[in-house]
């Protein structure tokens, strides 16, 4: 087997005890990330770009009483580390207290993952390529123009701190998107998966989906209004990336969020969405494993947000925690849904009319308030009439509260890691389900393809 | 070229926030004629805060090149190792980024960040088809291995599918050297200098009735580029780039509503007398007015009406409907699968032929705009910083080239040349076609702002950038604000909440009727244009003057 990439762990921690060594500040702390990155790049069926690079950055932050400052450098030689440190140091003793400083953890209990996926790791541009020749192969037999992007993350990452707190983590990473469109502009469609794991990426089985879709997709008019909708797994995780920034108690007791009780505090234990929605994170679910440990050295485990439809749990920074007297609560690095057991085909089957959507772009928030989001449909947008598939129509904006489509859920399918992020680069992981909700605010036509 | 010059942004000059008479609407008296030299004598004025202007005096040649003969030597070996692995064309740049973060909320320091990152990369030509390879490690074996990689790279994709790539004649710079114009490198100003500023801020802001939460925060960039080409180009640069923000949260008595007022200063590619000339204190009071005002403004009544955008709001909407489409990576099809493609394609059919906007609507490219955040004495493959017409008289003309696209479209538009729109976000990443300053020019009649609400009887006139969404065609916008008020027979007359404008971008800019003069132009920018696989960010500035446009179809977004 060949050797993982990144620093090797023993190194990362030469590294982060050299630096710790090196300190004269009332508390230190050390982050690494020593990782490659490779990616292929495909545009009008020939290889755009490819390449690959290999980096290391050490962020050091100093602390002179509650006085907080951090490098980030990428020179790892010992004079470099020695500079970095001094000059942390430097900019702490000057700045204002930060108030809500909170002292250095001390030794942590990290549970160990498996996220490190050889099969990822050793993802060389040539195999990058194979994957890039089936795409173009594709298209062409089918007369369409592919793009495709493939982005690869090996390496690792590590945690230290002045009060005798280390941990290291290495991990994998890997995104798969395509968009093949006609010749004439007319018609579009896209595939793509993401997973730690190699193996679990079907390079084939997303040609021929995109390459498909994009065959069965050229707009024919619909008029907007609120739709019954099918959102595939890709539309809901994308839809979730952004849910699941918003369960923060200290934003919530600010009086600032959805989740604000408008007579202080917040809505912890209240029924807020239809009762198959739960929400929860885990370091280490399979395919889907992040690092046991945040920035600050917090231990991470898993963590439920909602359950059944009842708000449970609230991200609590140390501070907020604090000041409350409660318990710190970190907030999730990966997303997960429960799943449910409707099929898409059930789902379809159970619709009178609705409207089948593949994925969104350009999603951006409107009212906090309600959760609300504005986007627009891409790449393969269907009218359902009767339980079949009528016929392709065209894109839609969508401005919808993310809230009211959590409680107008109807049908729940078996739940899948997705290429959640636009630029289709590795990203947070989010695992979700298909789901089917009704009142879907699709408000104006897009003309785009 | 343009019969007009850009002029001189009203926002970039000391003051402008204490005259932007947008509470008291008092009539503008600043003069139009501002050129850069006044200029200079008014930002001395500014930046005669005592204590600063004795620390640094002004066009003090600022020692921004950091990099060394030895990392030019590096740079010259990378591009020998090309030339010899059969690269028959290769560019190679060392690239050092510092960041460096100062952020704050109420009377508390969140972060003080600063980031150095160094490295090297090289792109090599071998038949058609680009390769490339990056490495921090800066030693002569690491660098040349990097040099040969990037050539294996390049045979592979080549071999999978060739392609026919020309590269656009350049000038050959040997020995150039560039500088963003500044008086005051934000690096050289002390950090507890920036934090109390901030925390000021935050003071101000926080006195105004229901106000209570405010966060303020500056980002300072320096960038130092070295490029060398396999032609005899090397050209060494330093970019120093500023983006100073404040949000303010204002919270109702009932505990149900909450608004915010953000994106109320532009970012600029400037030095720190830009900050200087903020008077960001000064103004965090108003600024917190306009956020609890917004909790008791009058909701929108949806429909159509007149819009006057001005120039804080409107950049953004050039940006997105005008600077994305008239890229030609994006027409051509290259960016599919993210950023998507383009309304304004096939070129044969829309260069010199698609009407885009009434006859005084021009556009040019630019990377030479003072205070502009893409503006560069060369672009990432030695092209010579210029600026050129994109619409003109209300036509498309031109699209955003680098030296391997300009040949594609040079039967229509008639131009051999590259505009130099080429950048790589650091040294790990590959330079690729980004956006340059987009900007529309003033009107000649040379309205005021006020003569521009004076010509609506129904209309809304936005201040700021909000929301904003745009589909992957550019064809479906939907953009929101920060302040909204709405004109009554030519006046300002209440203010207005929750309200995004609507429309189809060729439809949108026929709308345009009215548009100020250059004492309302004002320069817009922003640090995060992202584009590309892998993404990179690139950052951009869009000069305009107020601007009104007919029967644009208004939303309520409560």
């Amino acid at each position: 087997m060949a050797e993982a990439k990144g620093l090797p762990a023993d190194e990362l921690r030469a590294i982060s005890d050299r630096v710790l060594q090196f300190s004269e500040a009332d508390h230190c702390r050390v982050r690494i990330n020593s990782g490659w990155r490779g990616y292929t790049r495909v545009a009008t069926n020939r290889i755009t770009s490819a390449g690959g690079s290999d980096s290391t950055s050490v962020n050091i932050t100093s602390i002179f009483g509650k006085r907080v400052a951090s490098v980030d450098t990428n020179r790892l030689d010992d004079s470099d580390l020695l500079n970095a440190v001094r000059r942390s140091e430097q900019m702490a003793r000057l700045v204002p207290e930060n108030p809500e400083y909170l002292p250095e953890l001390g030794p942590q209990r990290y549970q160990s993952n498996a996220a490190y996926y050889p099969e990822t790791g050793e993802l060389e541009p040539a195999t990058r390529a194979e994957a890039a020749a089936i795409a173009i192969d594709r298209a062409n037999t089918a007369g369409q123009i592919v793009s495709s992007y493939m982005d690869v993350r090996a390496g690792i990452s590590s945690i230290g701190t002045s009060n005798s707190l280390f941990g290291s983590h290495s991990s994998t990473a890997v995104a798969y998107t395509l968009t093949s469109r006609s010749p004439d502009g007319l018609q579009s469609g896209w595939a793509g998966d993401e997973a730690n794991n190699w193996n679990n990426i079907e390079s084939q089985r997303i040609a021929d989906d995109a390459v498909r879709k994009c065959r069965d997709w050229r707009k024919t008019p619909l008029d907007p209004g609120e739709y019954t909708v099918i959102l595939e797994p890709t539309a809901m995780g994308m839809l979730m990336l952004r849910m699941m920034n918003s369960f923060n108690r200290r934003t919530a007791d600010e009086g600032r969020s959805y989740f604000s009780n408008p007579n202080g505090g917040n809505r912890i234990g209240e029924q807020l969405f239809d009762e198959r929605v739960s929400f929860w994170s885990d370091p280490a679910f399979v395919d889907s494993e992040t690092a046991p440990f945040n920035s600050v050295g917090q231990p991470l485990s898993r963590q439920s947000w909602v359950e059944n439809g009842r708000l449970v749990n609230l991200a609590c920074s140390r501070f907020w925690a604090q000041r409350l007297g409660v318990e710190a609560l970190p907030g999730p690095s990966n997303f997960i849904m429960q799943g449910g057991d409707n099929s898409l085909e059930e789902m379809i089957a159970s619709t009178k009319k609705g409207v089948l959507l593949t994925r969104f772009w350009y999603i951006r928030g409107l009212n906090p308030r309600i959760i609300s989001y504005t986007g627009l449909s891409r790449d393969g947008t269907f009218l359902i009439e009767d339980g079949k598939i009528a016929r392709p129509v065209t894109n839609f904006r969508f401005n919808q509260s993310l809230v009211s489509m959590l409680e107008n859920v109807e049908m729940v399918g078996p739940a899948v890691r997705v290429a959640a992020s636009e630029n289709s680069s590795v990203n947070t992981a989010i695992v979700v389900p298909p789901v089917k909700a009704i009142g879907f605010n699709l408000s104006s036509v897009s003309d785009a393809i | 070229m343009s019969k007009q010059q850009l002029p001189f942004p009203r926002n970039h000059l000391p003051f402008y926030h204490s005259n932007n008479s947008v509470l008291n609407a008092a009539p503008t008296t600043q003069s139009t004629s501002i050129n850069r030299r006044n200029f200079m004598k008014l930002a001395s004025i500014t930046a005669a805060g005592p204590a600063i202007a004795a620390r640094f005096p002004l066009h003090s040649p600022v020692a921004a090149q950091s990099l060394t003969s030895s990392e030019r030597e590096l740079l010259l070996l990378a591009i020998d190792a090309a030339k010899d692995a059969g690269a028959h064309y290769a560019d190679a740049r060392i690239i050092r980024s510092q960041f460096e973060a100062v952020s704050t909320r109420e009377q508390t320091i969140t972060q003080i960040q600063n980031t150095d990152s160094f490295g090297i990369n090289l792109r090599a030509l071998v038949g058609g088809s680009w390769g490339f390879a990056a490495t921090q490690v800066l030693t002569r074996d690491s660098v040349a291995a990097m040099a040969r990689e990037a050539v294996t790279v390049a045979n592979a994709n080549n071999a999978v599918a060739p392609a026919q790539t020309t590269l656009a004649p350049v000038d050959i710079f040997p020995d150039a050297n560039w500088v963003t114009p500044h008086s005051v490198d934000p690096f050289l100003i002390a950090i507890e200098d920036k934090a109390s500023l901030l925390l000021r801020i935050n003071e101000e802001a926080l006195r105004v009735n229901n106000v209570r939460y405010a966060s303020s925060s500056i980002l300072s960039v320096k960038e130092e580029r070295m490029l060398a080409t396999t032609e005899g180009s090397l050209i060494n640069q330093t970019f120093l780039r500023i983006n100073p923000a404040v949000n303010i949260t204002a919270i109702s008595n009932d505990g149900r509503d909450f608004q915010t007022r953000n994106a109320v200063i532009e970012p600029a590619g400037r030095g720190y007398e830009y900050v200087m000339g903020l008077e960001l204190a000064g103004n965090a009071e108003r600024w917190a007015e306009e956020a609890a005002m917004k909790l008791e403004a009058a909701p929108v009544e949806p429909g159509k009406w007149d819009l006057v955008l001005h120039p804080s709001n409107l950049w953004l909407t050039i940006h997105e409907s005008i600077g994305h489409p008239t890229e030609l990576d994006r027409a051509l099809g290259f960016e599919a699968n993210y950023a998507g493609t383009s309304f304004i394609h096939p070129p044969e059919d829309v260069i010199g032929k698609l009407k885009l906007g009434p006859e005084f609507m021009q556009f040019v490219g630019n990377r030479t705009e003072f205070g502009g955040c893409a503006t560069t004495g060369w672009d990432d493959e030695g092209v010579p910083a210029e600026s050129w017409p994109i619409i003109k008289d209300g036509i498309f003309v031109d699209y955003q080239t680098t030296r391997d696209q300009v040949g594609l479209i040079s039967d229509y538009t008639g131009i051999e040349r590259s505009h130099g729109c080429a950048y790589g976000q650091d040294w790990e990443s590959m330079p690729f076609q980004r956006m340059p300053n987009v900007s529309m020019l003033p009107g000649e009649q040379g309205l005021s702002q006020e003569d521009v609400i004076a010509s609506t009887d129904r209309g809304i006139l936005i201040e700021g950038r909000g929301s904003y969404s745009i589909d992957q065609q550019r064809y479906n916008i939907q953009f929101g604000g920060q302040v909204f008020w709405e004109i009554r027979n030519g006046r300002k007359y209440q203010m207005l909440r929750d309200i995004a404008y609507v429309g189809r971008t060729p439809e949108f800019w026929n709308a345009l009727d009215v548009i100020g003069g250059s004492s309302t132009y004002y320069l817009g920018a922003s640090f995060g244009d992202a584009k590309g696989q892998p993404m990179q960010v690139n950052a951009v500035s869009h000069g305009c003057p107020i601007s009104l446009f007919r029967n644009i179809d208004i939303i309520n977004t409560a």
